[in-house]
């Protein structure tokens, strides 16, 4: 083992700083996929997902009979993209609007869930953590061997997870860009703005069940909208937008551990909170802030954009709920 | 955003000195972590003063709904020693611990009890357990006793100096805890064979039934997750008023309404039945009280439900004489 590959080990044999790095790289695979389900207004859709996957794992059960498989993880994220898919097949019968759809679906799906437990699997100590493990104060215990290096299982999981998500907005970058702002422009272009919002939900399935095992439910919700949210109170750019939510989701994994220890609390739960003081921050703080706002109340406001020509410009503008619903295809 | 990086940063160095300084000298107790507190009751009393023993799921905490501080990551990286029951009880973390034992000792000491237990006092395969083992082998105190030796071999063989002692302590526990089984069967005895049935808020008395003669209803299973339902309410409800049992239990580790659900409508029904108490399921009184003891525990437990059913508890046995004397000197 080389010196270099010694001190790397060494470090990583720290819990806290295995518990960090696990903290960030969720946060960093959650928020890049975040910021368009924020700009998409599916930021709930996370949430949804992270319910339904309690079907998945009781199928998974019932038909292979074991919780020790990793079907699980499959069988959660399909779960995740039939959460997406019926959530759509309601929106585009045009009855009912997307976030009413998506809280008809996922309660529907979990509720399925929790009848086939009672009527099944009663006795069994089946749940989410029963596959899961959920809790980022313990990642650090379950150890992988990768190459030369004994690495926390979430870790590797999640550097993998956050590799592929980063690969997927840097290479459909402009795809997923037009997509999300303009999909009648991007369906007329042959860039297909489904099938790059299903790979997105997708992604966000795979990425929903990796973080759950790595540090459960709440984190995960809390880094998909929070540092999104934050970054887009700072920056109009779309470009911009990533990069903040990933340093504040860092700042948030680093923050929240540093939190935690102060006060001998869950490591989850203040990173939780650390998202919600970089919220807090920017809407004070942020260009949009309140007190830019309070500011600039003396001379007249500029329009704002989020990095796309201005033919798409009324749709952007997320402060004004009803303006773009219409727009939505 | 940067201020708070710095903060951060700052605050950084402690957790780097959070890592396992292997305190290997033989002198030094050694440092174990429990994850419940019937598993750290076993290691206390067995490892007497060669062990610091601190427990992460304390009272009236359910297990499986357990959450952990940051200050338990620091108790964990310092453990020389984990116990934990296992069997699922732990859910995905006992798994990880099962894994943890190639680097850390690890002690599955419900899963080391049931490899010394004749099959037939395991409890599986009953339509409440499908080829899973009930994991609450805590409720029989002779199979509990089991543990002592379990705890003693691997307390020795971290501390070859205190091997000697450990079994001594080992053995005198698994006598008392023996008395306490005849204390318990001679108490469960008075209680009049009509009313044997011992109605609970989930199945956690499945070894405490069969060892002391209770036909045992949980009403919400075995999982959590899924509440009790209206059928389960329904036919416990049945059960009480066909068995004409005089009292139910709630526990503390789960919240009574389902409880009060069954005896409301009881009542409704023109029958009547009482709550007998708070049963210790999942988990163990406070620390500092005789209930914090697995002793005093099991003798709650017992003595709540025979006094609650009709039933008198025995004379305390001469062999826990000392510890009664103990906890009652301790009382104010």
């Amino acid at each position: 083992m080389s010196a270099a590959v010694a001190a790397l080990q060494g470090w990583l044999d720290q819990p806290g700083v295995t518990i960090v790095l696990i903290g960030a790289l969720v946060g960093i695979a959650a928020s890049l996929l975040g910021a368009f389900l924020v700009l998409r207004r599916e930021s709930m859709l996370s949430d949804a997902i992270s319910h339904s996957i309690l079907l998945g794992i009781v199928m998974v059960y019932l038909l292979t009979g074991t919780l020790d498989s990793p079907l699980h993880v499959v069988g959660a994220s399909l779960a995740g993209l039939g959460t997406v898919w019926l959530t759509d097949l309601l929106v585009r019968s045009r009855r009912v609007k997307h976030d009413a759809a998506i809280g008809l679906v996922f309660p529907a799906l979990f509720a399925a869930a929790v009848l086939l437990i009672n009527v099944y699997a009663r006795d069994v100590h089946l749940d989410t953590d029963a596959v899961l493990l959920g809790e980022i104060a313990f990642a650090w215990l379950d150890v992988v061997r990768v190459f030369e290096l004994d690495v926390a299982r979430s870790l590797a999981t999640m550097l993998a997870i956050t590799l592929v998500n980063l690969a997927f907005v840097l290479l459909l970058f402009k795809e997923l860009k037009l997509a999300t702002f303009d999909p009648g422009l991007a369906t007329a272009l042959g860039l297909r703005p489904v099938l790059v919002g299903y790979g997105l939900l997708g992604l966000v399935s795979v990425t929903a069940v990796g973080a759950f095992d790595a540090v459960g439910a709440i984190l995960f919700v809390a880094f998909v909208i929070v540092p999104p949210t934050a970054a887009y109170l700072l920056t109009d750019r779309l470009e911009r937008m990533l990069a903040y939510g990933c340093l504040i989701a860092i700042g948030s994994s680093l923050g929240g551990y540093a939190l935690a220890r102060a006060f001998d609390v869950s490591i989850g739960g203040a990173m939780a909170s650390a998202t919600g003081v970089f919220l807090l921050l920017a809407l004070l703080l942020g260009r949009h802030g309140l007190v830019a706002r309070a500011w600039r109340r003396r001379a007249p406001e500029a329009p704002p954009h989020v990095g796309m020509p201005a033919a798409s410009a009324p749709q952007l503008d997320a402060k004004t709920p009803t303006s773009s619903d219409g727009g939505r295809a | 955003m940067a201020l708070a990086l710095l903060v951060a940063s700052a605050a950084w160095p402690t957790s780097a000195h959070a890592q396992a300084e292997p305190a290997e000298a033989a002198s030094q107790p050694i440092a174990v972590v429990a994850t419940t507190q019937m598993v750290a009751d076993m290691l206390t009393v067995v490892g007497g003063p060669c062990a610091q023993v601190t427990t992460l799921m304390g009272p009236g905490i359910d297990p499986h709904l357990y959450r952990a501080s940051a200050g338990d990551v620091d108790r964990l990286s310092r453990a020389e020693l984990i116990g934990y029951n296992g069997f699922d009880l732990e859910g995905q973390l006992g798994a990880v611990l099962a894994r943890l034992g190639q680097r850390i000792p690890t002690l599955a000491l419900a899963e080391r009890i049931a490899e010394g237990v004749q099959a037939a006092r395991l409890l599986e395969g009953e339509d409440e357990y499908e080829g899973e083992t009930d994991p609450h082998l805590w409720g029989a105190a002779d199979v509990w006793a089991l543990g002592t030796d379990v705890a003693a071999e691997v307390i020795g063989q971290l501390r070859p100096a205190c091997a000697e002692a450990a079994a001594e302590r080992a053995r005198d526990y698994a006598a008392q805890l023996d008395a306490l089984h005849d204390w318990a069967l001679a108490s469960a005895a008075s209680v009049p064979p009509t009313k044997r049935t011992l109605v609970t808020s989930h199945d956690a008395f499945a070894y405490f039934g069969a060892a002391y003669g209770f036909d045992v209803a949980g009403i919400e299973g075995i999982s959590t997750e899924s509440e009790a339902s209206i059928a389960d309410i329904r036919e416990t409800v049945e059960l009480v008023l066909e068995t004409g049992v005089p009292a139910i239990f709630v526990e503390t580790t789960i919240s009574p309404r389902t409880i009060e659900a069954v005896q409301a409508a009881v009542r409704d029904r023109g029958g009547d039945v009482t709550i007998g108490g708070e049963l210790f399921g999942d988990a163990m009184g406070d620390a500092g009280t005789p209930e914090g003891t697995y002793v005093g525990m099991i003798r709650h437990n017992v003595g709540t439900v025979v006094r609650a059913l009709g039933g008198e508890v025995a004379a305390w046995p001469d062999a826990l004489a000392g510890w009664k004397e103990r906890w009652e000197l301790d009382r104010p």
